[in-house]
């Protein structure tokens, strides 16, 4: 007995020792929001897809698993290609028309993020090998350009590139009627249509993190080869890539679990085999006509879940905050970097420019439907250029409401994530208890969970509570921009957290400061400058975050933020889509500004923020 | 200022033993120096002092008082980082200040003891200059003035003088040495550089692997020591193995490698050798000489590197495979593959039991 109280009584002077009362009740709060607003709708989730009836059952999955609609029972439906021929007034036309071929939900949802995936990385891979080993004029300015579509969301990519490429799209315009190089038309839609938009979209991602593995390998490794006689490709294969994989890896996992859980994307390319995708059905059949959740939808929610959560476990070895840290301590040598002949420049060049303008083509469409008056299909350019678009941005009433939620909603949330983000971080950055990986897993795991999952839980569990997104929307968006958020920003105060030598901060408690004394006095002052990064960076993501936004946003429009007033637009009807083009540049702009700004105030961390 | 007790703290990081059963006694106003290879938990014990590591097991006591759960800002302990840890966002005067300031002492207050302290370290005059303003010893001043102006129950010194050139480091030493005396306050410093710690300390811990290996002043140490470890770590020698066959007036050993047999003394008063122990024969350089001496021991040396060292010569040199070190006189001529002879006196030849 006098053994064990001993034991209590030494295991409580511990965590007394360990924690002071500024940790508790950081701990405590970072968990309350977590566990609120993350752990018990997911749990929700998985409870609710289990009933059927009112008791325990395998129905929904038994349902999900039989129905030709997830799953190709009735055979593969769809076309791969197809060519269509018409005559119209000039002439005969033929349209080559690609969809992709559909294998029920389920499928469709795991073979279009396999196909983005795997483009994505190739691209990424390949810039990145270039940039990352070889020096040529204008290096740094064109590296720069190949992450613009970083400052796009997928929505707003995805409204810019659907005006390209129809089959009276800008492209099909400008090469078969105006540049007379291509002899028919090509139609893009459906799921290949998402599987390019995707790529567009998310190949920078793969990019920053295969780049900034291959600046950190050490050069003495692949010199010490090339001194044993190694070279070329058997140097490559044998060193370079075995070396560059942890950064090739993690790019990929990310890219999948982006793409899986894209809901921005498909939508735009509604009436297409592009609705059936997991989160785009799961968003159109959430509630039976009677307001409740369908049992179907929570079912495909959990398979869907238990798809990112098998990726977010292969793909937590790259992503807890410690292993950001060393990451970013990588990297003080001088990466070896060859001159390329002049030739070699140009065939790179060549190669960057194609990129770039496949890339950038989401961009100029939405750029040039935001100034667009009118801009009848057949047509290159609009017929007119205004500033309507952008008047109306503050002028109707609707728009200028969800951008005002949107401002408010995400200024909240970034306080929150800040507050509770410096917390975690400090947390697992200092104190050393056992468990507190357990914290560093909790706060990363939402980038394992897809936004159609929160919202989804987030109906199941407050629809009958004061917090119901359809009595009042803004709670409800503000904790998921805060959840979906946290993760990314929490990053930049780890980061610089642990920049800040321990040191600095043991000394002032040496001579006598609390922990929270040094907290306030020492490492926030030090900080700072990763916060102020972090916040901007937060509020940004806010403001362009899709999916929870739209779902949690249909349900109650007066308090729905701008991505939902942009989705609603879209559909809307003659001249919908220019104002949610306008919206979109706006929120470019404000992208690049923070993103630029943040950039300023990290200067060379900033690459691996952005990344994994 | 305190004396300071660990009665067997153990320290453990994962499999590795950090502190394996550590127990010293400090005395009041001693100047204490821990000192070993790295990684032997040197630094690891002065941390546990200050309370930045929670020791596993056993007690630490300041006084009387069991200081073991005590959180680390409420030990009034002054700690001086190998990296001086000064605050890049505040000036000189507010990193000194800041002790102060969280034991809300009055503004004339804090004022009168910065301008102590500041005179102390002879630094007057540069209250607002900011850490990155200041050189490798200025900065080492502020560190030490930022934690004498609390005036701290311990000095704790982890490799203070590791950052400076070696001119500095001398400069600094002495600096060290006549601050503690003035204050009078118990110190404890850690170093792996001998040198250091022999001419600064009252009193020497040798550690390794987590483990006391010696206490004592740093005659007792270079001359006594307890352990071949010590024996080796401290200063240079020649070593011989061997077993003891007699013991008289003085132990006669036969060596190992077909050597001979020489008369030693035991290296410790306190440690009985007898007949069949197998002791380590350690000769320091200086103990050797050329010329044939009364009551010595001789041995046929052949050269392979001499290095002139400026005061001494510094032969290498074997003898049956073993290696000697022996200091001459700079004058002397030696080439390599000389063989020589050299003498060393019985009472130099040292016994210490394996």
């Amino acid at each position: 007995m006098a053994g064990i109280t001993e034991r209590i009584s030494k295991e409580l002077s511990e965590l007394r020792w360990h924690f002071d009362l500024l940790n508790w009740v950081q701990l405590f709060s970072v968990l309350a929001v977590f566990t609120l607003f993350l752990i018990v709708p997911v749990l929700t989730i998985v409870q609710s897809s289990f009933i059927y009836q009112g008791s325990f059952s395998l129905y929904w999955f038994q349902h999900i698993l039989q129905d030709p609609l997830y799953l190709p029972w009735k055979g593969v439906g769809g076309r791969l290609f197809d060519i269509i021929e018409y005559t119209t007034q000039q002439g005969k036309e033929v349209i080559l028309f690609i969809e992709g071929l559909d294998f029920g939900i389920i499928l469709n949802s795991l073979y279009v993020a396999s196909l983005t995936t795997i483009f994505s990385t190739s691209i990424g891979f390949l810039l990145a090998f270039i940039f990352a080993r070889y020096k040529f004029f204008g290096q740094e300015a064109l590296r720069i350009i190949l992450l613009a579509p970083l400052l796009s969301t997928p929505f707003v990519g995805a409204i810019g590139i659907k005006k390209m490429i129809t089959s009276e799209g800008v492209l099909n315009t400008l090469f078969v009627d105006i540049l007379r190089i291509m002899p028919f038309r090509i139609e893009l839609t459906g799921l290949s249509a998402v599987i390019l938009v995707q790529t567009l979209l998310f190949y920078p991602i793969a990019f920053l993190n295969i780049y900034t593995s291959i600046i950190n390998i050490d050069p003495s490794l692949e010199e010490q080869a090339e001194n044993m006689g190694a070279s070329g490709f058997y140097l490559f294969r044998t060193v370079t890539l075995p070396l560059s994989m942890p950064g090739i890896e993690a790019g990929a996992l990310l890219v999948f679990i982006l793409s899986i859980e894209d809901l921005g994307t498909p939508i735009v390319f509604r009436g297409s085999n592009a609705d059936k995708l997991m989160p785009v059905y799961i968003f159109r059949n959430m509630f039976t006509p009677t307001g409740t959740i369908k049992g179907d939808a929570t079912a495909l929610s959990l398979i869907l879940l238990l798809i990112s959560a098998t990726i977010f476990i292969v793909l937590r070895k790259y992503i807890s905050l410690r292993r950001y840290a060393m990451l970013t301590k990588g990297g003080v040598w001088r990466p070896r970097r060859r001159s390329l002949r002049p030739l070699t420049t140009i065939l790179v060049y060549i190669l960057c420019i194609v990129i770039l303008f496949v890339a950038l083509l989401p961009h100029i469409g939405v750029i040039l439907l935001a100034f667009a008056g009118e801009w009848p299909s057949g047509e290159l350019i609009p017929t007119y250029f205004t500033l309507r678009n952008f008047v109306k941005l503050f002028t109707e009433p609707g728009v200028l409401r969800s951008i005002l939620n949107s401002v408010v909603y995400a200024s909240v949330a970034t306080v929150l994530i800040i507050i509770l983000g410096v917390s975690a971080a400090y947390l697992v950055s200092r104190v050393k208890v056992r468990g507190m990986e357990l914290l560093d897993t909790l706060v990363t795991l939402p980038i394992a969970i897809p936004g159609i999952i929160i919202a989804t839980g987030f109906f199941l569990v407050f629809i009958d509570t004061p917090l119901s997104p359809l009595v009042w929307g803004a709670p409800l968006l503000i904790m998921s921009y805060t959840v979906r958020k946290f993760p990314f920003t929490v990053r930049a105060v780890f980061a610089g957290l642990e920049q800040v030598d321990k040191s600095l901060e043991e000394s002032a408690i040496n001579i006598g400061a609390s922990r929270t004394k040094v907290f306030f006095t020492i490492t926030l002052p030090l900080i700072f400058i990763n916060i102020l990064a972090g916040g901007m960076l937060s509020f940004i993501y806010s403001m362009s975050e899709v999916s929870t936004g739209i779902v949690i946003g249909d349900a109650n429009h007066n308090d729905a933020p701008m991505t939902w007033k942009m989705y609603d637009m879209l559909f809307k009807g003659f001249g919908g889509s220019f104002v949610a083009a306008a919206m979109g540049v706006m929120l470019m702009a404000l992208q690049f500004i923070m993103i630029v700004g943040s950039n300023l105030l990290l200067r060379k961390r900033a690459v691996a923020l952005i990344g994994i | 200022m305190v004396s300071i007790k660990t009665v067997d703290v153990v320290k453990r990081f994962g499999n590795v033993i950090a502190l394996d059963r550590v127990s010293l006694d400090i005395k009041h106003g001693e100047f204490f120096t821990l000192l070993g290879p790295s990684g032997c938990g040197k630094t690891t014990f002065l941390r546990s002092i200050a309370g930045f590591e929670l020791v596993d097991e056993g007690k630490i006591y300041f006084d009387d008082e069991d200081v073991t759960y005590v959180p680390p800002h409420k030990r009034n302990t002054g700690m001086v980082f190998q990296n001086y840890a000064l605050w890049p966002h505040m000036t000189v005067y507010d990193n000194i200040a800041y002790g102060l300031k969280v034991r809300k002492f009055p503004k004339e207050e804090i004022d009168k003891r910065v301008k102590w302290a500041l005179k102390l370290v002879h630094l007057e005059g540069f209250e607002k200059r900011t850490p990155h303003q200041l050189s490798g010893g200025q900065q080492q001043r502020v560190a030490l003035a930022r934690v004498l102006v609390i005036q701290p129950r311990v000095l704790l010194l982890d490799e203070p003088l590791s950052n400076l050139d070696a001119k500095l480091r001398i400069e600094m030493r002495a600096e060290i040495r006549r601050l503690q005396r003035e204050l009078g306050i118990t110190t404890i410093y850690v170093t792996h550089d001998q040198e250091e710690a022999m001419s600064i300390s009252d009193k020497l811990a040798i550690m390794n692997n987590g483990k006391v290996m010696q206490v004592g002043d740093p005659v007792d140490i270079y001359f006594h020591p307890k352990n071949p470890f010590v024996a080796d770590f401290i200063g240079q020698g020649t070593f011989i193995e061997g077993d003891v066959v007699e013991t008289d007036d003085f132990l006669i050993v036969e060596l190992e490698e077909g050597l001979g047999r020489v008369k030693a003394v035991p290296s410790r008063k306190d440690v009985k050798i007898s007949v069949g122990d197998k002791v380590l024969i350690a000769i320091r350089p200086e103990s050797f000489s050329l010329t044939q001496v009364e009551n010595s021991n001789a041995f046929k040396i052949k050269i392979y590197h001499v290095s002139f060292l400026g005061n001494i010569k510094r032969v290498q040199a074997t003898s049956n495979s073993k290696k000697f070190l022996v200091d001459v006189d700079p004058s002397v001529k030696l080439d390599i593959d000389d063989e020589i002879s050299v003498y060393v006196p019985y009472s130099l030849t040292l016994a210490i039991k394996v």
